[in-house]
């Protein structure tokens, strides 16, 4: 009798080490100076292009924000860091929290504009039909 | 946020996304999101290639081989077999679950078994694969569909094995993708200069423009450039390899979105809460 696996991958095989692992680095941020709290870099964890680019939009939108940015410092480490400077009438951590509200209303939208459209179906609709 | 009302400048003047569908068929949608950012759309395109979960085959257990095929090359393609994940919500990840390998929980049995007794070629096909869980089945496309085809058997071949199906993502394999293919453009005319066409003579000889054309205005070709324009409109089609609908990808894939988006601002509240405590411990 013989095994074959088809898929090993690094990240399998150190939670067969550790059944449970609790995830409480997600987030980290790079510290800098203490006192101001208008300059922040945030790491997160196994994120990437797919949150980053979307997040740094939604927070440049905001007007109180001077610069923002994203970068993914090396691709075999699934980090992606994003650096938030603000106006010093609010502070970078609040920007952030806004920015992934207002990224969460935004894509709620999106799903129930979605949604609302697969229900109206006012479309072309096939269930039979396959491609071509 | 009110997306219909002015919370930021720009933002204002746009009445919010909107998504018009185009064709929805067994295996494949076409839609237009409108008044949204690139980023956002191209979000939505990443999620559903590499981050909407199904059920694909992890673990081959090989029995008896004696096929032309080698055990990893069959374990292969068992891997890349799309499995109907319609219920994949009912299974945890094997790294959330309680169990110490694998639990019906956590993952779905299939059993194979096939062995040529005639003195011709028979095909093992993703049909003669067993699933102990009837909501988890290689997926049939309809009732002239022949199955996806394993390994073809001599007189005498036999394949015995075991599959053990897992719940997982693209990013981790492809196999796990639910799309085969995402199809994603914006300005067809190409006004916004985004693209930059290599040439011989004349690239509206060369390029012809594609069939989402038809559904914007031409452009004057002798119109100023407005360096100000931003892309809004974005022409997405996909289409499945079976294991999802078209619709429940596109819906899962904004649900991934917003559940990372929602895990993170809950890291963040969980930072703020623990910067502060630094703050009221240490004086500066
Ligand atoms: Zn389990």
């Amino acid at each position: 009798m013989s095994a074959a696996q088809n898929s090993t991958s690094p990240a399998a095989m150190e939670t067969d080490e550790v059944p449970i692992e609790v995830e409480n680095d997600k987030l980290e941020i790079i510290s800098g100076s203490h006192n101001d709290h208008t300059s922040m870099t945030f790491s997160l964890k196994d994120e990437d292009h797919t949150l980053g680019n979307a997040l740094r939009y939604m927070i440049m939108k905001n007007p109180e924000v001077d610069y923002c940015g994203y970068s993914i410092p090396h691709p075999s480490e699934a980090k992606m860091n994003i650096r938030v400077q603000t106006t010093d009438r609010t502070s970078a951590i609040e920007v952030m929290d806004k920015g992934l509200q207002d990224l969460i209303d935004l894509c709620t939208v999106v799903v129930d504009a979605f949604k609302a459209e697969v229900s109206n179906g006012d479309f072309e609709y096939d269930e039979d039909a396959v491609w071509p | 946020m009110d997306l219909s009302g002015a919370p930021y400048g720009s933002l204002g003047t746009l009445s919010g996304p909107s998504i018009t569908i185009q064709e929805l068929k067994k295996d494949r949608i076409s839609f237009i999101l409108t008044e949204t950012d690139l980023s956002v759309a191209n979000s939505l395109r990443r999620v559903m290639i590499a981050e909407v979960p199904t059920i694909a085959i992890d673990m081959v257990e090989i029995e008896t081989n004696t096929t032309v095929l080698a055990d990893e090359f069959i374990a292969h393609r068992l891997g890349m077999i799309p499995i109907d994940s319609t219920d994949v919500e009912r299974i945890k990840y094997t790294r959330d679950c309680t169990c110490s390998q694998y639990c019906s929980e956590c993952s779905v049995e299939l059993t194979l078994h096939v062995k040529c007794t005639e003195d011709r070629t028979k095909i093992v096909t993703s049909k003669d694969l067993v699933s102990n869980n009837p909501q988890f089945q290689p997926v049939v496309e309809d009732k002239n569909d022949q199955g996806i085809l394993i390994v073809k058997l001599r007189k005498g071949h036999e394949l015995k094995l075991k599959c053990i199906a897992k719940k997982g993502v693209a990013k981790e394999h492809a196999k796990w993708s639910p799309v085969s293919g995402v199809a994603f453009e914006y300005d067809p005319y190409n006004k916004l200069r985004h693209t930059h066409y290599w040439i011989e003579e004349d690239a509206g000889k060369e390029w012809p423009v594609s069939g989402n054309a038809k559904l914007e205005a031409e452009p004057n070709p002798d119109a100023p450039f407005d360096y100000n324009a931003k892309p809004d409109r974005f022409y997405i089609e996909t289409e499945t390899v079976g294991s999802l609908k078209p619709e429940d990808v596109v819906s899962m894939g904004m649900k991934t979105l917003l559940d990372k988006l929602g895990y993170v601002q809950m890291q963040l509240k969980e930072e703020l809460a623990s910067h502060q405590q630094d703050q009221t411990g240490w004086s500066y």
